[in-house]
């Protein structure tokens, strides 16, 4: 499988460098509601591409951003959170991430901690928040607080994918924080790879001529 | 809406999909039995609800009835078939709270989904329903006072 990724269009993520095109994947266990979410918040634009063989979903929108228009591609995961950890290339060039849980059920809850050390390996800088999905089967919870999320400086959210509760308010704030973040990166990786990038940019400049094998920097394709 | 659904259950010989609904025109209730055709206790039950929720015959009638409600009944008869009980397959939908979900394989998942779908069919606003706002708003942070008890046993995080 890891040979091929790159050659499909979808799987291709130097998209992600162009600077009106932002990557928001979405991160918790089976049946929480992820996919849900992403329903309501798209509802009639909604398109989901299936790409079974890397059980993944991928929906595209597009938003307005200050007064930019930005397309959004929305990672979900299609069963891979089965595995408890999800393959490199769905954190690659990641620009924010959604972390959901069940309000019903405690075990989606804890399990939040794995999902969140797996993340900050891949994306140790990006925007992220915690959400609370149906919150409708027993809104008692909307008067307790959860700490996961701010012990680790993360906004929650109450939601409900079924009554639409807090849905849109949370995609629009993380798809600014996304496009935000975007432009000022703070990641380490990411500036490296800049680095990287220019020095490629200025070899080719300089040694028009000279011999092949320079110092090439390919940015990393999905492996 | 023409019909609306208000039961839908099944019948196992022959076995059968069972819709109660009313006629809309006529305001009568209705009884519709439609037969599971080239369906065995190897049939794929996700596929067979999708091909009976598009069947040109009987899509208009089952308008109200979710496709994961449709793949349940299935299961239900595909279990029969299989020689488990009612019970057996019944209990199969229960979701545990403190079972991970992560571990189970995807028709077992698909029990859990079906049961959990019931609950989210029965709160949800669709676009069409008349009060409906798309970005629906409600500031909980004044009333989050409790603290809860699922940070306590606190380890890594929490």
């Amino acid at each position: 499988m890891a040979a091929d990724v790159g050659d499909i269009s979808e799987m291709n993520q130097k998209k992600y460098d162009a600077e009106e095109h932002v990557k928001i994947i979405c991160l918790g266990d089976s049946a929480v509601g992820k996919s849900k979410l992403m329903e309501r918040f798209l509802l009639d634009e909604y398109r989901p591409q299936q790409l079974s063989t890397y059980a993944l979903t991928l929906y595209k929108h597009t938003a307005s951003v200050g007064n930019k228009t930005v397309t959004v591609d929305f990672w979900d995961t299609a069963g891979q959170e089965r595995f408890q950890s999800m393959h490199p290339s769905y954190y690659h060039k990641a620009h924010a991430c959604i972390m959901v849980f069940d309000v019903q059920r405690k075990i989606t809850y804890k399990n939040l901690a794995t999902w969140y050390k797996e993340l900050r390996e891949y994306r140790p800088e990006i925007p992220c928040c915690v959400v609370a999905n149906k919150i409708d089967a027993d809104m008692k919870v909307t008067q307790r607080s959860f700490n996961f999320g701010k012990k680790q400086g993360l906004p929650f959210y109450f939601v409900s994918a079924a009554d639409g509760t807090n849905v849109v308010k949370m995609f629009r704030e993380m798809i600014k924080r996304a496009v935000d973040y975007k432009q000022n990166p703070s990641d380490f990786m990411d500036e490296v790879m800049q680095e990287l990038e220019n020095i490629d940019l200025e070899n080719k400049e300089d040694n028009s001529d000279a011999e092949e094998d320079g110092l090439k920097a390919e940015s990393p394709e999905v492996l | 809406m023409r019909y609306e659904a208000k039961r839908c259950g099944v019948q196992f010989s022959p076995p059968s999909i069972v819709l109660i609904y009313q006629d809309e025109e006529t305001q009568t209730l209705r009884k519709r039995i439609i037969p599971v055709r080239n369906f065995s206790k190897y049939s794929d039950c996700s596929l067979a609800a999708e091909k009976l929720k598009n069947n040109s015959r009987h899509r208009d009638y089952l308008e109200g009835v979710t496709q994961s409600q449709l793949e349940k009944l299935h299961i239900v008869l595909r279990d029969h078939m299989q020689g488990f009980s009612l019970e057996h397959s019944l209990s199969s939908f229960h979701v545990d709270p403190e079972e991970d979900l992560n571990k189970l394989d995807d028709e077992d998942l698909a029990r859990k989904k079906g049961q959990m779908e019931k609950l989210f069919e029965k709160n949800r606003k669709r676009k069409d329903d008349p009060n409906f706002v798309y970005d629906l708003e409600v500031d909980f942070s004044k009333n989050t006072q409790e603290k809860c008890s699922w940070d306590e046993e606190s380890d890594d995080g929490f």
